[in-house]
């Protein structure tokens, strides 16, 4: 296949992975929600279809620019998907009791990978001499992989503040201080309202567990995300003479570490577990979300190869 | 533990005590070196930093600062006042993240004493078993002394620090953890001290060369320069460096391939030390001193003279301004000897197309591959106010008006007339190689730094500390009875399994004993 053919059929796949993870994501959606079990395995099956139409899509787009498939957002944006879809699915063989949580990781991957499709696609095409380089392959993988799993983290840590706020609602009530049938009825009616409306989310795991998977998923992503900063520092000095310059992206990245540091910190600190720590985590997706999007797009550094 | 930084109420039965300074004082370094004060450090500086992104920086972008100033005449001087055009060496960040370092070596130095006496104790041992919630049992047909040998020998392969109190094995490990976190913690202050040692004693600097010329390393050679506060003029390193030759290539769809200098590095005999070809990625050391590709050029050489044939401009290497775009270059020669004072300004295509080979129906567009150099010359007479300080890359055209209604055509070697007489010759066309030099002997300091931080982090998340006791005693019916208890610092959901995995691999052991 010529390259023209080869980015063409990359840019199939890749849509056709974007379809597959939103019917999959709609599949786990139902099983979570109505506890079928049909549901779970048919998902699986689409998203593993969908990985493979993903690692298809990366590899042709490989092939038909001839370097690694990670140069700009659009790039980028695919691989996001196949280390979320693909750490899901590792983890989903360790355990098997998680798949439903599959939507909540399905959604975000292929939110990612829309965006970038719509928005920041580029034709295939050769990168700016700057790139030229075998740190792309290591610093770029490695901030890939790091964000991805730490937007993860994030996202168990907003699952938990959802179940934790259900199971306090939950918690049996304490008994009226005066006996009566009036104050009971109100108490059982708001308390079938409550229920009524944390049916679905009460299907989460409990709250005890969500946080500890957020904070596992933070023990993952942390030092990886680390590493990328220290490989891209390695990469400034040999590209720009300078290992850090704060440059916006170096910036942004060191404020990304500086919160999710500060969200492992919380997990040992008595009065920020728990929920305090679940909104570091949030902030964190928040920086690395503002990190991949507007550094890229709106403000000016030398990381500015969105467009390329 | 959070710590109230509020001094203990009076209690109005027993001897009631003010709490002195002292009080005040400890608990106040208490507070300081609590998780807590970090944490929230953390935080305000991951805010400040955010500052350093939403407005532009000195030390980055300095012609964004002074665009910043024309948009934002009355704003602008407020905000350099409080420093937020150079956020990352302004007092105020830096009072942060050293209070940081401050809380962080407050709360290092008791840790590593505690980490120093638990490694020089022995586990402790457990006392009643029966009150951990961890705790596995089993019967054997072994004797108890025979059982309290696996026990070790499992323990022991798990690399569990042993310690026997009368009949019970304490087992404990996991100290890695710690010291881990520490070495984490510590490589960080090593980082930091690397990172203000290699500034502080360092430089960068950026200069032009041009093709075939000899540029020395000296503090007038640099167009830019930035030394570190203790780095002196007279700590360059004595070389020079020749531009042998400047190459670069582009993609089918005209975007950069790639450029590359080909420098020759000579002490100042002009005896080579090195030559190397730069590239982006591609930097060359020499003398401690490292040689980064940054930008390139053009340099058309213009000669002009008068309507008579006298030389009013010998041949001038003209430095021109590349437009990364299109390719093409802008440049201006002063004429300030011709009366009255003529002013060029050039633009250079490095490969000039007309109408129908230019896309989207332009008129004319450029190829950025050197296939058809042009040089077009506007020409203006007047005063080119040469006394002012001015930009070399344009005119000042406020006393100036235009000579001659049309731009000249020119390729290598072409002369051609101006309106006034006056003769205008491309005689050469070279590049120039824009090079960064650079020195920050704080980089192998703060490579090793990143290393052991690095090496650090990794088992200070991963690795679990726990405690295992065991005990052994018959069981009343021939046999031997066997508990394990334990306590998991870290980890706990997973411990209860991994004590049962431990518990079973001690019965087998007690199997295994021969006799």
């Amino acid at each position: 296949m010529s390259p023209a053919d080869l980015a063409t059929t990359s840019d199939t796949l890749a849509w056709l992975a974007v379809v597959s993870y939103v019917v999959a994501a709609t599949l786990f959606g139902l099983e979570f929600a109505y506890r079928t079990r049909w549901f779970g395995v048919a998902g699986l099956t689409v998203t593993v279809a969908g990985l493979a139409a993903n690692v298809g899509a990366a590899v042709t787009r490989g092939l038909a620019v001839g370097r690694v498939p990670w140069g700009n957002m659009y790039e980028f944006s695919i691989i996001v998907g196949i280390i979320t879809v693909a750490g899901f699915l590792i983890w989903l063989s360790r355990r098997p009791d998680i798949r439903p949580l599959g939507v909540f990781v399905l959604l975000p991957a292929v939110l990612a990978m829309a965006l970038g499709g719509l928005v920041f696609r580029v034709p295939a095409g050769p990168l700016v001499p700057a790139l030229n380089s075998r740190w792309i392959v290591i610093h770029v993988a490695a901030a890939i992989t790091g964000s991805s799993v730490l937007c993860l983290a994030s996202v168990f840590s907003i699952l938990y503040l959802v179940k934790e706020r259900v199971e306090r609602r939950q918690r049996p009530p304490a008994p009226p201080l005066v006996a009566g049938a009036a104050r009971t009825a109100d108490r059982v009616e708001v308390d079938q309202a409550v229920a009524r409306h944390a049916s679905v989310w009460s299907r989460l795991p409990s709250a005890d567990t969500l946080d500890h998977l957020a904070y596992r998923t933070t023990a993952f992503g942390f030092p990886i995300w680390t590493f990328a900063i220290i490989a891209g520092a390695i990469w400034a000095q040999a590209a720009w003479g300078r290992y850090w310059g704060w440059d916006p992206k170096e910036t942004w990245s060191f404020i990304s570490w500086t919160v999710f540091a500060a969200y492992l910190h919380a997990r040992a600190t008595a009065g920020w577990r728990g929920r305090r720590a679940a909104w570091l985590s949030i902030l964190g997706l928040a920086t690395l979300l503002f990190n991949f999007y507007a550094v890229n797009t709106v403000i000016v550094g030398l990381h500015s190869y969105g467009g390329q | 533990m959070a710590v109230e930084l509020r001094p203990p109420a009076a209690r109005p039965d027993g001897p009631s005590r003010r709490p002195g300074l002292g009080d005040t004082l400890r608990q106040a370094w208490r507070e300081y070196r609590s998780m807590r004060t970090a944490l929230v450090l953390l935080v305000v500086l991951a805010a400040a930093s955010i500052l350093g992104s939403l407005f532009p920086q000195e030390g980055l972008s300095p012609q964004r600062v002074d665009q910043y100033f024309a948009d934002h005449p009355a704003l602008a001087p407020v905000l350099e006042r409080l420093g937020l055009f150079d956020v990352f060496g302004s007092a105020w960040y830096m009072a942060i993240y050293l209070a940081l370092l401050g809380a962080l070596v407050a709360c290092l130095v008791p840790r590593s004493r505690a980490l120093y006496r638990v490694l020089r104790s022995r586990p402790p041992r457990g006392g009643d078993l029966r009150r951990y919630r961890a705790r596995a049992s089993f019967t054997t047909p072994a004797a108890p002394e025979e059982a309290m040998a696996a026990a070790r020998r499992v323990l022991g392969r798990h690399r569990y620090r042993l310690a026997d109190h009368d009949g019970q094995l304490a087992a404990e490990k996991g100290f890695l953890r710690e010291a881990a976190s520490m070495l984490f913690h510590v490589s960080l202050l090593v980082l930091l001290v690397g990172l203000a040692y290699g500034k502080g004693y360092g430089y960068r600097g950026q200069a032009a060369i041009v093709e075939g010329e000899t540029w020395a390393n000296a503090r007038v050679g640099y167009d830019s320069f930035s030394p570190g506060r203790f780095f002196g003029a007279g700590d360059l390193a004595p070389f020079q460096l020749r531009l042998d030759d400047f190459t670069n290539s582009f993609h089918p769809n005209n975007t950069p391939k790639e450029f590359a200098s080909h420098l020759t590095a000579l002490d100042l005999d002009g005896r080579q030390l090195q030559a190397q070809r730069v590239a982006p990625n591609r930097p060359m050391t020499v003398d401690g001193v490292r040689i980064f590709q940054s930008d390139y050029g053009y340099v058309p050489v213009v000669r002009v003279s008068d309507a008579k044939g006298r030389e009013l401009l010998a041949p001038q290497e003209v430095l021109t301004l590349r437009d990364p775009a299109s390719e093409w270059s802008t440049g201006a020669v002063k004429v300030t000897n011709a009366t009255p004072q003529v002013g060029l300004e050039l633009t250079m295509f490095t490969g000039l197309r007309t109408a129908p080979d230019c896309p989207g129906g332009a008129p004319f567009c450029n190829d950025p591959r050197l296939v058809r150099p042009v040089l077009v010359v506007l020409a203006y007479q007047g005063d080119l106010q040469a006394d002012r300080a001015q930009s070399v890359f344009t005119l000042d055209r406020s006393r100036l008006r235009p000579l001659g209604d049309r731009p000249l055509l020119l390729v290598p070697g072409q002369s051609a007339r101006l309106a006034n007489g006056m003769t205008v010759s491309f005689t050469d066309l070279k590049q120039y190689s824009v090079l960064t030099l650079a020195r920050d002997p704080g980089v192998p300091v703060v490579a090793v730094a990143a290393a052991l931080l690095l090496a650090g982090l990794i088992p200070s998340l991963y690795v679990t500390r726990r405690r295992v006791w065991a005990r052994a005693g018959p069981d009343g019916a021939g046999g031997t009875r066997v508990e394990l208890a334990g306590l998991a610092l870290q980890g706990k959901p997973a411990f209860e399994a991994e004590l049962a995995r431990l518990a079973e691999q001690v019965r087998r052991g007690t199997l295994e004993v021969p006799g």
